[in-house]
Order: structure tokens, then sequence, then C-alpha cells
């Protein structure tokens, strides 16, 4: 098992979303495996760690849970610099943020890491007989932009585990590849003195 | 018993004589006396009463002009109309307060809507809504274009409108350059306390989005600020909330944990070594109540900056959840830029705030949270805080009767059970001479004590009566036109009134409305004598952010 030191990564992963769309509910199922029906509002932005196994190697995920509102636009590139991956989030019985969510896509394909790995991620879908988005209009969406599909539920817990995970197989296959953007995924115990790699 | 007396009044290590009853008599403001009287003798409520009478004389002329009594009568019918539903009994509403917004489905056509004793409201100078303390938004667009064409109405006559009365309903106004914000309210709060109220709630607003909002008004006239507070209800509600039990709100002071002394300076430690690396302001607080802050050098930290931060983070749950990084704006410090602050939850109470002005800094603060924290666990101050927590500050019962006799006391040794003996005679509840709450202020430090609230002042509801009497009599020493006062005495059904402000500290305490003057006098001084003695624990001492 020691075998698996050197197959360790940190990932910094930054969620993006409207605000109600649920990007904290995914992460709290994720890290924490709660739900709240009132999840209140994330001001700023919420930093989450949660490691995962995938195949022989661990990624420990940095968690960016960014806040929705608008008054935060303006810094999120604070939040998805040097990041390898993304979670854009909209809500599926919302329309407005589908549209939104396409903006986040539009603004990382312009400005963040071309290696970014990039999930798009269709939450609620709990709520079908609410449902405003259809998944196969999103899925043409994300095939057309080199994303990733899947609808989830916070709430039900349905494919949350499923989009972490496929973003951590993604990950190491990326990682040759890495640029300028590279200090983000640390390797830990090789490269011990780039942990500190964010500060200044 | 006069012998003893003469013995617990030594001049005591103050600068300034002790306070005496002599110093009453020679009190040139007969007027206040006059107004204790008049009081007592009338329902506090009613109309013509000297206190609420000269205010109305004194505030509603001398800083507007002959138009605004048109606008008062405008007003006043409206509003009287209102007040006939007044009188029916309302709903008890401050017995439990619930977070966020609540009765988002009113607007000013509701009877309800009207009948709420104290609105809030921020709009733009276009008239556009941008806040309601209560109804929703978007549905008072029309009210909201009546304030704003008071507003201007009066701006256009080259005057400004500060304060219309309308029967029990006081109308104050503040302009913020583009931003409006108004307070409705049949509190009988002073227009000064009002007005207070209203600076906050814009600094509150500065705190969320800096002053460089005022751009997108520059830009668009029109502009919709409400997108850009989305999510910030429960932010301005608990602020809102804060005006009727925080004294911080009118003091403008601060107020510590109580702790000991080498708990609080452990922790200074570690946070003065982390503000070292480059942090601005780190600050360990639990609830409302600092542990302890520093500031790097030269940078310092108002109390209102203080109050308003404290607010936002305890307010907004999504700090709990985890670790977060958010940017913040300090109106005091700086209005116009952000700072960014790491915050961090170490239990339900106790947070800490790391305030830098780069934006990459996350990781070297969390690095530094982590060091904090480990001092702190093994220096026991976060089980010292739960334990100050649980045991309060200081209790009324505990002020040393005799303060020649016992050594010099501390917080926990004050912790007598209920049946202390050497009371006063004339007392059986509350503490020495029926005192049964007080607040002091010390100056220098812009730090405050207040007491444990204990029987009679139990219930909420009474607790916020006193909080507003307090306020009011703050408000009534710090008047500018009959003020300052050095003394007051005042007696009322409710309480007696006892307040000094000496170039060192202010003291405000409320009595047994029965309790003699002279006792009350004594028991002050003794107050004042048991704060020097214990200020070690209360306060924090060297606190160099806030020498400005």
């Amino acid at each position: 098992m020691a075998t698996i030191g050197h197959n360790n990564l940190n990932a910094k992963l930054v969620l993006l979303g409207d605000m109600g769309a649920g990007k904290s509910s995914l992460v709290l199922r994720f890290v924490k495996g709660q739900f709240l029906e009132f999840q209140e509002s994330t001001i700023g932005a919420a930093f989450f760690s949660q490691t995962l196994a995938v195949n022989d190697a661990t990624v420990k995920f940095e968690i960016w849970d960014t806040a929705g509102q608008e008054r935060y636009h303006s810094l999120a590139p604070m939040y998805y610099r040097g990041a390898a991956a993304a979670i854009i989030v909209y809500d599926i019985t919302s329309s407005d943020s589908f549209t939104q969510a396409k903006k986040w896509v539009q603004e990382l394909q312009k400005q963040g890491n071309p290696n970014m790995v990039m999930a798009l991620a269709g939450n609620k879908a709990d709520l079908e007989d609410k449902r405003k988005v259809t998944a196969e209009e999103a899925r043409v969406y994300a095939e057309e932009n080199g994303l990733f599909f899947m609808e989830t539920s916070a709430k039900t817990a349905s494919n949350v585990n499923d989009i972490f995970y496929e973003i951590a197989k993604r990950l190491p296959r990326a990682q040759p590849a890495q640029n300028p953007a590279g200090m983000v995924l640390v390797d830990r115990p090789a490269e011990g003195t780039r942990a500190a790699s964010c500060c200044s | 018993m006069s012998s003893a007396d003469h013995d617990s009044d030594p001049p005591i290590r103050l600068d300034l004589p002790p306070l005496s009853p002599s110093l009453f008599d020679s009190e040139p403001s007969s007027e206040l006396q006059q107004q204790s009287n008049g009081s007592a003798a009338r329902p506090s409520s009613y109309p013509s009463s000297p206190t609420s009478s000269g205010y109305a004389a004194e505030r509603g002329s001398s800083s507007t002009a002959s138009s605004i009594s048109q606008v008062d009568d405008v007003l006043h019918h409206e509003i009287q109309e209102i007040t006939i539903h007044d009188s029916q009994p309302q709903p008890p509403s401050h017995s439990s307060w619930l977070p966020g917004k609540r009765h988002a489905d009113e607007d000013d056509a509701s009877i309800s809507w009207r009948k709420r004793k104290k609105h809030f409201f921020v709009l733009s100078n276009s008239g556009k809504p941008i806040y309601s303390r209560y109804g929703d938004e978007h549905k008072l667009a029309g009210f909201s274009a009546t304030l704003q064409a008071i507003i201007s109405f009066v701006e256009n006559g080259g005057d400004h409108v500060k304060l219309v009365r309308a029967g029990k309903h006081q109308v104050v106004f503040l302009v913020k350059g583009p931003i409006y914000l108004v307070c409705i309210s049949c509190t009988e709060e002073p227009y000064e306390s009002l007005r207070g109220q209203l600076e906050l709630i814009y600094g509150q607003m500065i705190v969320i989005l800096t002053k460089s909002v005022n751009r997108c008004f520059e830009k668009n006239p029109k502009f919709d600020m409400t997108p850009l507070l989305g999510g910030t209800d429960i932010v301005f509600s608990s602020l809102i909330h804060s005006f009727s039990w925080n004294p911080a709100t009118f003091l403008h002071a601060y107020t510590c944990l109580p702790l000991a002394y080498a708990t609080r300076q452990a922790a200074g430690a570690i946070l003065q070594d982390v503000a070292d690396s480059g942090v601005l302001f780190a600050i360990l607080m639990c609830r409302h109540k600092v542990i302890s802050l520093v500031g790097a050098q030269k940078a310092s930290l108002h109390p209102d900056d203080m109050l308003l931060l404290a607010n936002f983070v305890m307010s907004s749950e999504s700090f709990r959840t985890s670790e977060a990084f958010s940017p913040v704006c300090l109106p005091r410090y700086n209005g116009l830029a952000f700072l960014y602050a790491y915050i961090h939850f170490f239990d339900d109470d106790t947070y800490l705030m790391l305030l830098t002005t780069s934006s990459d800094a996350f990781y070297h603060l969390k690095d530094c949270r982590i060091r904090i924290e480990t001092v702190l666990l093994k220096s026991n101050v976060l089980s010292e805080v739960q334990r100050s927590l649980l045991d309060g500050g200081m209790h009324v019962e505990d002020v040393p009767p005799l303060p020649s006799s016992g050594s010099s006391p501390h917080l926990s040794q004050h912790r007598l059970p209920s049946d202390s003996p050497e009371r006063e005679p004339n007392c059986h509840i509350g503490g020495v001479a029926g005192l049964w709450h007080f607040i002091y202020r010390s100056i220098y430090l812009d730090q405050y004590i207040s007491s444990e609230f204990s029987s009679p002042i139990n219930t909420p509801k009474q607790q916020k009566r006193l909080y507003r009497a307090y306020q009011k009599l703050f408000a009534s020493m710090h008047d500018k036109g009959i003020g300052p006062h050095k003394t007051q005495f005042r007696r009322d059904e409710n309480y007696v009134l006892l307040c000094w402000v000496t170039q060192d500290f202010e003291l405000y305490a409320a009595f047994d409305p029965l309790a003699d003057k002279a006792l009350a006098i004594k028991t002050c001084n003794r107050v004042c004598q048991w704060v020097k003695d214990v200020e070690n624990e209360i306060f924090l001492l060297g606190a160099s952010p806030f020498s400005w």
C-alpha cells in the first residue's frame, strides 16, 4: 500500500453557479453527508477539503464553495485562479440558472486554466415535476463545450459522490500536462517545499 | 452605621473626587430634576410630558424650514389613522427573536405592516427601494417613492429634512450620498439614537459592498441595488434586533468576555505573533464579546466597525460550516476598499477573524489559524471561554458591600450565593441599595462592561425597557443643546437611573424606584471601585489598535 504514496494529489476545485442552485448543498452532501432543506446563502466563499481514493491514487480536494450572489461575481477569479477542476451548478427548475451556468463556462474558458476539468451539474434532479431545463439540452451543451454532465440531487444524494469521483478520475490524466497553473496540484510528499504555493 | 458609611467612602483612587450627593445639589441643571418629577407624576407615554414635548419643539423646528410643517401635516393625517389600531393589544414580538426577514408578504396597504412599531427603510435617491425591515421591498416601491419625494422636496428648498414628528411617530431621515435611510418609529427613542441606528445600517451596507457602490448610481441613477444585497436580510434583521439589546450600538464601545488576566494575555500573545506576519487585524471573539485582538502597527479599529463585523459574521450561518474567506469592508477604517477576512468558528460561540489586504492570503491565514488553535487549546483558553460564558461577568449581587473589607477582589471570588450577608437593609432584591443593573464605559479603552441581568430585570421585555432607558439617558447626557452633563439622577415609576460622566469613564446605573438617593450614590462609588479592582479581568488592557 505504501506505493500509492507518490500518487497523492491535491486538487483545487471550485464550485460556481447562480445563487440558490445548490452549490453549498452539493458540497455539504459530499463532505459531511448532510442536507439542509433551508441552506443559508454563502458569504464570500467557504473552504472544505475531502479526500477520495481513485484507483491507485488518493485525491485530496480543496474545495472552494463560492457565493452565487451578484456582488461576488467580480471576486470569482480569486477563487478559480489556479483551480484544477470546476463544477458549474445550475438548478434544473430554473432556466435563468442554466443561462448563468453558461456564462460561468464562458468565463472559465476565457480566463481559467485550459486543462481544467469542468463538470456541469444539473442540481435538484429530485424536483422532476418542476423541471425547466431538459437533461438533453444540458447534455448537448456540455458536449459542445467539453464538459462532462450529470444531473445531481443533494437532497437524495443522487450522483453527488459520483460527480466528484468522476472529476478525481479525470484529474490524474490531466496531471502530466500541467502548465503555469500547475502550482495547485501539489504532490505533497515529493515536493514539500511547494506545499505553501498560495502564500504570498 | 454612619461611621461605617464613612469608612466605606474613602476618596477612591480615581482622578476625580467620588460622586457625592452634594454634587447633585450643586448641579445647575434643575431642568433634569424637573423632568424626573414630571415623568414620575404622569405616565411616561403621556404626550405632553416635558421630555417629549421638549424634543418636538427643539428638533422639529430647529433644523428645518417651514416646508417641514406642511409635510408634518400630511404625514400626520396618515399616521393618525393608523394609531387607532395601535390601541389594540399588540401580539408579543420580543419574547423570542427569530432571525431573518419576517412578514415578507406585507406591504404598505397591510394593516399589520402599518402597526409595526419601528420601520427601517433604505432607498436610492431615485426612490427605488433597497431594504425594508418589514414587507417586500418591491411591493413598497410606491412608499419608497413617497419618502424620496419628501426628502427631495425639502432639498429643493436648499434644506435638509432630519426629523418629522407626527403624533406618536418620529420619522428620521439620513442622507448618505445616493442612498437614503429612513426610520419610522413610535418607540419614543431619542432622535439621536434613531439616527445612530440609521448610521449603523448604512455602515453594515458598506461592510458588504463598500462605498464604491455609489459609482453604480453615478453611472445609472435608476440602478437597482437589491440584487447586490441578495441573501443579506438576516444581517440587517440581526443588526436591527441588536438595537434593542446591545449597548454597543449607542455607546460606541466594545465589551470583553471576562477572563483571567493570564488567559487573555495568552490569547493576545499568539494573536500578536500572527499579526507580525502580515495580518492587519487578528480578532478572537466569543459571540459579541472580545476575547483578545491585535492590529498591525498604526492600524486602528473603531468599535462600530467591530460591532458591524461581528454582526455580519455571527448572523450568517454559512460561516459556521467551515472555514470562510470573504471580502469585508470596515467603513471607519477604509470605506472605499475591501479587506479579506478569514473566518473560522472554533465552537458555536468562539470565532477567529483574521483580516488582511491581500486576496491571496487564504492559505497563509489558514496556517495562522492552525497555529492559533494549537496555542489556544494548549493554554486552555477555549475551555476558559466556555466557563466564562456560563459564569457570566459582573453580578450586582456581588458589589462589595464594604470596599475596605477583604483583599483585592476577583470576579470568581465574588460569585457568592444569593444569601450573601451584609446586604443593605432596605433592599430585598438585586444588589446593594437596590442596585439592579449597571453599565460602566471606560472612555480611554473604548470598552464597556455591563452587569449581568438578574432579578427583577429577568424577562426580555424588562431588559429591553431598561436598555431603552439607558439609551435615553445616554442621549440626554450627550445632548449638545442642553449638555454635556456630569451627573444625572432620574426617578420614575420604573427605576431610579443614575448617570455619572467623568473624563475617564461613564457609569449608568439602574436602581429600585424606591432606592435612597444617598445610598445609590454611595453604591455607584463602590461599583466604580469594584470595576477598577477587576479591570484586568473585564477589560482588554494595552490594546494598541484602539489608540487613535
